[in-house]
């Protein structure tokens, strides 16, 4: 154990965060198990329940189960038979299986970049989205998850932003598409790998957040203020200058500060400053070697290169940020909550686990897909659904918090349920992800403008019409023999059950009484079914 | 204390008489809207006192100055080249670029002395908007949100709180219109947004579905998901299934929003900017049923830069929105049941800067209020002769929203009580109305 001499304690790190672990394991993990011991997990959640006299929700059943998982690290509902499968299935361990199955797929990296890319980029309009694949950031994002990269390595990646090698050229793009606009940069930097928001100390410290200082705005301003886009013959490229960046920021009582290399729990890193008002001349012996291309220059003094170095590698934030995010994908919540606001504002609902996570997490090289595993596996993770009566507090994690389905992971689900496949860049998706923009949003509200979309958006209409003429589920509902049969078939396919007497009474009602246009009608029981909250949300 | 509701919220069931699903449709369901808003039912002598009060909110976002609006100082350095001329309140001047509202400074009660704390804008937009600065653990809800829960109703297919911006783009008013609105109130009182197109998207049922598909489709979907929600009183559910019930309300007022529909003259009246039509709608929505409108026009005030020709240019349409408003509102008799605020989160420097702009300057501004409860024809508090000071009666964000409650009827004083956590008011500290600006 040891503590690099270059942090000091903010009040609000504990001093057990700050444990940092210069051993690091030398192979890449491929997600193992015993990183994080789902058993230790368990305890500390259950020690918070019995200490808070909360009775936790029962352990949810397999169908509950099936479809929780497939969407939380598929990013999709299960089919028919995939759920059956896993329902049917005889082996004690199966749901360690499923996880390891479906974090081997495919659709784990699809998903999680699709999560990832709204978290640390934004949603965004069309054009922008094309722009993010065309840049390779969408496809770099896909390989974080799909190879496990190391979260730290990543982050210096993204911020350094001068990818050695082609199949990493996309990893500019998070400086990138910011486009030179070095305050929207440390807004979102904050964020993104430290888990803080610092928009509110741009002017003064922050009024609620003692930790959080104008310096420190400022500082992680100037770490990316000489930074500059530039097209090169290599691709896109974010140059740096070797010279400038330097002024002077003011509070609200007009007192001037200079702006120093420093930021939040890291000491200010040292540069001589040019005095007063004096003319910093440009020149090739500022740079590493001279390159033909100036946008390739690499400053012998580099404010990106030390900012990855002195501030974010083993920075204690890095892993603790990461971990909460990780958790709130899973759990509903973060154990810090909002999850990107992990100040002394808002302390952890389980500080010794969040601390133990955290250090585990640095330990593991960062291992993304193994903390995620043991997540999965978790009681918490595997509690109905139902808020037991007499519990109140979301933060207890005694029942699974229901949330609602994002945009993708609607429209693939949609797209599975009437197609049988889905593709990721089908229209549907475009059109679900520009209207219903929540990931991890702090509380579920949906807006009437979603309601209104789900209504009368043509995009759903147009989509759910022209699935009656394909081998899709509207076409097989025809081809049924009786209005039972229908809803029994359309219940399963959606809800993953059986219908209960009222509901198919309901259906069968429904159809008997539109037995004049029956595709229609049956597009219509489809469409009053996904829009119904048993679909809307993961639960 | 828990908030009840006279209306339980639930919708009338949309069913077919093809449909037998009454049966099934527990009539006793829980009500629809998870009611989390918290402050008592007023006693039923308030229900009639303040029945049938409104607002309309002009959000002048950015931040005017005051003085080229409400407090002239000819012949100081600072002044700038427009004057002060009289107003049909004798020994009362204001900015030579107001001069409609020079004749009606009668029904207008303008504050001078207005002293509040952010001088940034998200924080000032913040605080004046829902009246005091940020305290956890809750959100306060903002202005809009707190007038519709107390004096709308929430069953009406009109939406009690509408925010009428056509700049969803941009700057820090953007970031303040991702937030939460309806804090403590719980989402559904949140407003309804229409934006640039003067309307709602996806108002309109698509051509390729009957009427009669449209409603059973919903029926079923209702019954559906309301028994999910009941099954496991599930407020994320309850939040679905409400912005879904407000689906055909909403489809129903689908003209209100088509500015079309509105008298040519009117709309050449109030002038063809957005701001303009805007105010034009608000009057509208407000005709028929609407609690609260807040009009904003993304964030045009803030002028650090060539702050006379930009105040040349906004503070005239400024000058006849809210004349027009304020007589059309009278002529229908509206009036004195309508409170119409025009104000921004803080005034402008009282010097200028390098650029010929004026800067943040929240230490002594002006804003302006007419009819529903407030008094017209005062002029309260002042500033010394350069305008950097408050000279006296200085009127704080709390004092200011004590009166804005109190004119509409609404008890600035109750209480916001949870078990084990702090008690929250709807104005802090007990702090008075302003007695001098109410009727």
């Amino acid at each position: 154990m040891f503590l690099p001499c270059r942090y000091f304690i903010g009040t609000f790190l504990t001093a057990s965060v700050l444990m940092m672990h210069a051993s690091r394991a030398a192979e890449p993990s491929e997600g193992s198990g015993d990183l994080f011991p789902v058993a230790k997990i368990n305890d500390f959640v259950s020690q918070a329940w019995e200490e808070r006299g909360v009775q936790p929700a029962a352990r949810c059943d397999d169908r509950q189960f099936v479809r929780r998982v497939y969407l939380d690290l598929a990013g999709r509902v299960p089919t028919i038979e995939e759920a059956d499968a896993f329902a049917n299935d005889p082996q004690t361990d199966k749901r360690a299986a499923l996880v390891d199955r479906l974090l081997a797929s495919e659709d784990y990296p699809q998903h999680f970049a699709d999560l990832f890319d709204a978290l640390l980029m934004g949603r965004t309009n069309e054009g922008k989205y094309k722009q993010r694949a065309n840049s390779g950031w969408r496809k770099y994002l896909e390989d974080v998850f799909r190879n496990n990269r190391p979260w730290d390595e990543v982050a210096a990646e993204v911020l350094l932003a001068r990818p050695e090698d082609k199949a990493k050229r996309g990893s500019v793009w998070f400086l990138y598409e910011r486009n030179d606009q070095h305050q929207a940069i440390a807004e979102a930097v904050a964020p993104a790998f430290f888990g803080i928001r610092i928009e509110c100390a741009q002017c003064h410290d922050h009024m609620v957040v003692n930790e959080i200082e104008q310096a420190h705005y400022w500082g992680l301003v100037a770490f990316f203020n000489r930074s500059k886009n530039a097209k090169t013959k290599e691709g896109l490229r974010v140059a740096e200058s070797a010279i400038g960046g330097f002024s002077d920021f003011a509070n609200l009582e007009g007192d001037s500060t200079p702006n120093l290399l420093t930021f939040l729990g890291a000491s200010t890193v040292d540069e001589p400053r040019p005095a007063g008002d004096a003319k910093q001349e440009d020149s090739d012996d500022l740079y590493v070697a001279t390159s033909a291309e100036p946008a390739n220059r690499i400053p012998k003094f580099s404010r990106r290169q030390r900012f990855v170095e002195d501030v974010l590698r083993d920075h204690p934030l890095l892993a603790r940020s990461m971990v909460n995010r990780l958790w709130a994908i899973m759990l509903g919540r973060g154990i810090v909550h909002p999850f990107d606001e992990m100040d002394s504002v808002h302390p952890p609902s389980h500080p010794e686990l969040l601390d133990w996570l955290a250090a585990e997490f640095a330990e593991s090289n960062y291992d993304i897909r193994s903390l995620v595993r043991s997540l999965a596996l978790s009681d918490a993770y595997q509690l109905d659904s139902r808020q037991p009566v007499g519990v109140d507090d979301p933060a207890s994690f005694a029942w699974y918090l229901e949330r609602r389905l994002t945009g993708e992971q609607l429209a693939r689900s949609i797209q599975l349920i009437a197609e049988g496949k889905f593709t990721n860049d089908a229209e549907l998706i475009k059109q679900f992800r520009q209207q219903i923009s929540d990931v991890l949003p702090d509380e579920t509200v949906v807006g009437v403008d979603d309601t209104l979309f789900l209504t009368n958006g043509p995009g759903l209409d147009h989509y759910l019409r022209s699935s009656r003429d394909k081998a899709g589920l509207l076409a097989e509902l025809n081809g049924i023999e009786s209005h039972r049969q229908r809803a029994e078939r359309l219940f399963q396919s959606v809800f993953l059950r059986a219908p209960d007497v009222d509901e198919t009474e309901a259906v069968v009602d429904y159809l008997n009484a539109r037995n004049d246009d029956l595709p229609a009608a049956l597009q219509q029981v489809l469409w009053s079914m996904i829009n119904s909250a048993e679909f809307q949300f993961n639960h | 204390m828990k908030h009840t509701h006279k209306t339980c919220g639930s919708p009338e069931h949309l069913l077919h008489r093809r449909l037998f699903l009454q049966g099934t449709m527990a009539a006793s369901a829980a009500s629809v809207a998870s009611f989390n808003g918290l402050f008592s039912v007023p006693a039923l002598a308030d229900e009639t006192k303040r029945q049938g009060k409104k607002c309309i909110l002009l959000w002048l976002c950015g931040a005017p100055s005051q003085f080229e609006t409400w407090d002239p100082k000819p012949g100081t350095p600072f002044s700038g080249p427009f004057g002060a001329i009289p107003t049909n309140l004798p020994g009362v001047q204001i900015s030579s670029l107001m001069p409609k509202c020079a004749g009606i400074m009668d029904k207008l009660a303008v504050i001078r002395s207005m002293s509040t704390e952010p001088g940034e804008h998200f924080q000032g937009i913040d605080v004046l908007t829902r009246g005091d600065k940020p305290r956890q653990p809750f959100i306060r809800p903002i202005l809009g949100s707190v007038v519709a829960e107390q004096l709308g109703h929430l069953d009406s297919p009109v939406p009690q709180f509408i925010l009428l911006d056509p700049c969803p783009e941009g700057n820090e008013f953007k970031g303040f219109k991702a937030g939460n609105w309806a804090g403590w109130l719980g989402a559904q009182y949140g407003p309804v947004r229409a934006g640039g197109e003067y309307s709602i998207p996806n108002l309109n049922k698509l051509d390729t579905i009957s009427d009669i598909d449209h409603q059973d489709r919903e029926a079923l979907r209702s019954f559906f998901s309301k028994k999910y929600e009941n099954d496991r009183r599930s407020q994320a559910a309850g939040s679905l299934n409400a912005a879904f019930d407000r689906v055909k309300g909403l489809m129903s007022c689908a003209p209100l929003f088509d500015l079309n529909s509105l008298p040519e003259t009117d709309r050449q009246r109030y002038g063809a900017g957005a701001f303009a039509q805007h105010a034009l709608q608000a009057r509208h929505l407000i005709e028929n049923g609407s609690t609260f409108v807040m009009v904003a026009n993304g964030m045009p005030w803030d002028n650090h830069v060539f702050q006379h020709e930009m105040h040349q240019m906004l503070v005239p349409e400024l000058d006849n929105v809210l004349y027009q408003l304020v007589t059309d509102l009278e002529d229908r008799g509206m009036l004195e049941d309508t409170l119409v605020i025009a104000m921004g989160e803080f005034g402008r420097s009282p010097w200028l800067n390098e650029a010929r702009g004026r800067d943040h300057y929240p230490k002594a501004w002006s804003m302006a209020m007419a009819g529903g409860g407030i008094r017209g024809g005062v002029v309260h508090g002042a500033t010394d002769p350069l305008g950097h000071e408050v000279a006296e009666d200085a009127v704080d964000n709390r004092q200011l929203f004590a009166t804005i409650f109190a004119a509409l009827g609404i008890d600035p004083h109750e209480e916001y009580d949870l078990p084990d956590l702090p008690t929250f008011l709807r104005v802090e500290d007990g702090v008075a109305p302003i007695q001098q600006l109410l009727v």
